[in-house]
């Protein structure tokens, strides 16, 4: 189905070439005269902070938005387009993998592949065969088996993106555009999306990809574009780079320590976990957790990893086991009577689950301190503002106001805004699913902080995160698990990447290979 | 990305906000020049006794439900089933504070099921209440042998239906008074109160909300049982007001509570339901109603008039808005 694009064309022709874009958005300016240039048979990385402008340029590069009159040139494959949309930028070829599922719920697997080029029987839709052709496709470049007839909705995020990419796969591009593809992916999930990407490359492809993740730009990208204050600030080979300079650039500031230390100084035991289980998830999982601690945990997707955290805020009831907190039996039957003992969950699905994307800032810190806020049913206004706007002095959440929705925030902030409504409300044990997911490298940074002073102010942490670089750089601990049971624990000298990825793997001689497949 | 545009179109919003106002003030206006009879005490007085005091309670216990994610279509049943109660209970020679208890208690049986339900077994509002809907109107017509009304002209009940349906208090009709002290209250419960926010919450987030520790099932328990409370003390103003329990009258006010709860949203910009936007959306229904009676529209025309306002508020409030925005 994917036709490779001529890749005879000239070296010396970019892609695309966009000079000089200047975009205003009322009295502010998002982009003062930015620069994109894109070669075939390229990967090119594009970086940088939230409100650096990356967003923007991309947005202007597929049509949704243009460029202010006047400014600059956008060039497709050397021809300029003078009344870009997005349906002119799709006729040349340019192909986009949103951030955000843009798929729909309802629609099965093939549906969502074939959409706009269904294969038909006579006047029909072929359902058959758009089902044969989705699964030879995941099957050809993932190497993944996804049932054609399975409903986007019941897919798993990794899943998704899976089928969105195959989906552009699908058609016939030159130019791909990848925002953040690998958020919501597991280790081994990226490295075949990579291997994909590696091989579309090889056919005169060019890449475009945004990621916040500096060792996924510095393993897949050949070139380099560091944006900054709405301008480009450097472009560079990859090869004649390196991290902490880009970082550097991003930031615009000197970065010294993407994990921030602290005194480690344990206290009591608050949470104590004993052959915990439940029947098809995980079993037999242990573990101690003191006050002052941050402990990680991690595994593929379906490893189990998540489901224990679930577990442990009222989401789904334990079937084996015990769980002692702060010395008192610990078994939730609902998250109200997890948050009622202090434990609560910054949830992966941060927009979903975490904030309510149309409730203001203020509304939404509220939303976790409603017994605090409230004298006889009443919120008290007064007592919710000042909250909200420590919250956002606190975690200095970068919003015109505590009355901004928090659908116009950034991933980081929204994050923050999530971190905030606990952060008052007393809780003891913080589980984090993911945490710093789609969040920008600045905001990560503050939120490891956060974490940290709430580990030394006495808090019992638990990380769960794909990122093992992020655990080992974070954590006092990490539990991995793999299919469903404790795999290894690491801690101290053994709290390394590739020690915590072979685990996870499940690299043991005697068992069989990681399950790649969906969630148990 | 969060490009924020703060203050470019704080006009707009403003008068996108006032779009409803603004229909609402042009209808007054016009119905008050082109029918002299519009504009005198009686017939302002005779909008909010027949037209917008019953219905207001009805549409602001639909605003509880719209506010939580969900639509009643039953609240015409539990209407019903107070109005039916407590003529019931006059007719078996009960007393009037209990008569109307029972009425009221007949509307919360239809609340519990709600409950039941929604709240607890999760079933689509939707579905649920219109599965009740349809059982609501056969259940009338099987009580009451195929539909017939329950007269109460007898003079025993003059004072109590007199007491509820026709009195005043400083010159103001009690289901008036009725009318604004529900109000009152509702504007508290949803706008300042601690319910009104986990309400919010679960219609905009029921996940967030969920994952905040909120227990969803008791707040839509709640929401529910107040939406057929509020339809069981219309139902008991209806009865008063027109001496009368006539099957299935509750079905007349449905749409109309539903069209007031809905017009009501677009008086804020971020379009959640309101009290008060609910308020205004009664109003603007009652002022349609009895003006184009007054200037001499045929009845079977109203409904047209009606459907052609809501177009003219919609289109008014995003014209203003596109208008903002650019």
């Amino acid at each position: 189905m994917t036709k490779a694009p001529d890749p005879r064309l000239p070296a010396s022709q970019p892609a695309v070439e966009l000079r000089g874009i200047v975009k205003t958005y009322g009295a502010s300016q998002a982009l003062r005269g930015a620069d994109l240039v894109l070669h075939p048979g390229q990967i090119h990385g594009l970086v940088g902070q939230n409100g650096a402008g990356k967003s923007t340029i991309i947005r202007i590069l597929a049509g949704i938005e243009q460029a202010d009159p006047g400014s600059g040139l956008v060039q497709v494959f050397g021809e300029a387009v003078s009344h870009p949309s997005p349906e002119e930028m799709e006729r040349r070829g340019i192909h986009f993998i949103h951030q955000d599922r843009l798929l729909v719920p309802t629609a099965t697997v093939a549906e969502a592949i074939a959409l706009g080029q269904e294969p038909k029987f006579g006047p029909f839709y072929n359902g058959r065969r758009a089902t044969r052709q989705a699964e030879a496709l995941i099957r050809r470049h993932f190497g993944l088996d996804i049932p054609g007839n399975r409903l986007i909705r019941d897919l798993s995020a990794a899943e998704q993106k899976i089928v969105q990419i195959s989906r552009a796969l699908a058609s016939d591009a030159r130019v791909l555009v990848l925002d953040e593809p690998t958020a919501a992916l597991v280790r081994r999930e990226v490295e075949s999306l990579f291997s994909v990407l590696r091989n579309l490359r090889s056919r005169g492809l060019s890449i475009l990809f945004i990621s916040h993740y500096m060792d996924e730009i510095e393993e897949i990208c050949d070139h380099v574009t560091v944006f900054h204050d709405g301008r480009h600030v450097a472009s560079h080979p990859v090869a004649s780079t390196s991290i902490p300079e880009i970082v550097t650039e991003m930031v615009n500031r000197e970065v010294g320590e993407l994990y921030p230390r602290r005194s480690h100084a344990p206290g009591a035991v608050v949470l104590k976990v004993e052959g915990l289980g439940r029947d098809g998830a995980f079993s037999d999982v242990g573990f101690e957790l003191r006050a002052g601690e941050v402990l990680g945990i991690s595994g593929l997707l379906g490893s189990g990893a998540k489901e224990i955290l679930a577990t442990l805020f009222g989401l789904a009831p334990a079937d084996h086991g015990r769980v002692t907190l702060e010395g008192r039996p610990y078994a939730p039957g609902s998250v109200r009577a997890a948050v009622s003992r202090g434990v609560v969950l910054v949830p992966e699905d941060r927009r979903r689950q975490g904030v309510s994307v149309s409730h203001s800032i203020r509304e939404n810190i509220t939303l976790g301190n409603l017994g605090l806020l409230s004298r006889l049913g009443l919120v008290s206004r007064s007592s919710e503002r000042s909250l909200a706007g420590r919250g956002i002095a606190d975690l200095s959440i970068r919003t015109t106001g505590p009355d901004q929705k928090v659908a116009a925030l950034s991933g980081g902030n929204q994050q923050k805004v999530v971190l905030s409504k606990w952060l008052s409300s007393g809780a003891r044990v913080y589980l984090l699913d993911e945490p710093t997911v789609a969040v920008d490298v600045g905001a990560k940074v503050e939120i490891y902080t956060v974490l940290n002073r709430l580990a030394s102010e006495g808090a019992a942490v638990i990380v769960l995160s794909s990122d093992l670089l992020e655990l080992a750089g974070l954590c006092d601990r990490a539990l991995i698990i793999h299919r469903g049971r404790i795999a290894g624990r690491f801690e101290g000298e053994t709290l390394r990447p590739e020690l915590m990825l072979a685990a996870a793997s499940g690299a043991t001689p005697h068992l069989p290979g990681p399950n790649m497949k969906g969630a148990a | 990305m969060s490009i924020a545009l703060p203050r470019a179109g704080l006009i707009g919003e403003r008068l996108a906000a006032s779009a409803l106002l603004i229909a609402f003030a042009g209808l007054f206006l016009f119905f008050a020049l082109s029918a002299p009879a519009f504009l005198t005490a009686g017939n302002l007085k005779n909008i909010l006794v027949n037209n917008v005091a019953i219905l207001g309670v009805v549409a602001i216990g639909m605003t509880f439900v719209v506010k939580s994610g969900g639509i009643d279509l039953s609240t015409g049943v539990a209407l019903d089933a107070a109005g039916f109660g407590f003529a019931f209970a006059l007719t078996a020679a009960i007393a009037a504070p209990l008569a109307i208890s029972l009425g009221l208690a007949a509307a919360l049986v239809v609340g519990a099921v709600n409950v039941l339900l929604i709240a607890r077994l999760r079933l689509n509002p939707f579905l649920a209440t219109l599965a009740l809907l349809f059982i609501g109107q056969s259940a009338q017509r099987l009580l009451t042998g195929g539909g017939s009304p329950i007269y109460l002209g007898n003079r025993s009940y003059a004072d109590v239906l007199g007491a509820i349906g026709r009195s005043d208090l400083l010159g103001i009709p009690t289901p008036v008074i009725v009318l604004a002290l529900v109000a009152a209250l509702a504007f508290v419960i949803l706008h300042r109160g601690r319910l009104g926010r986990e309400i919010s919450a679960i219609g905009a987030a029921p996940e967030a909300a969920h994952y905040s520790g909120i227990s969803t099932t008791f707040v839509l328990a709640r929401v529910w049982l107040i939406a057929a409370l509020l339809s069981g003390i219309a139902g008991i103003l209806l009865t008063a007001t027109v001496r009368s329990y006539i099957p299935m009258s509750g079905n007349g006010y449905l749409l109309d509570a539903i069209g007031a709860a809905f017009i009501g949203t677009t008086l804020r910009r971020d379009g959640r339901p309101s009290v008060h936007g609910t308020l205004i959306g009664v109003l603007l229904l009652g002022v349609v109603r009895n003006g184009l009676l007054l200037i001499g529209w045929n009845f079977y025309w109203q409904q047209v008039g009606i459907g052609v306002l809501v177009f003219a508020v919609l289109a008014l409030s995003y014209g203003l808005r596109r208008e903002g925005r650019h």
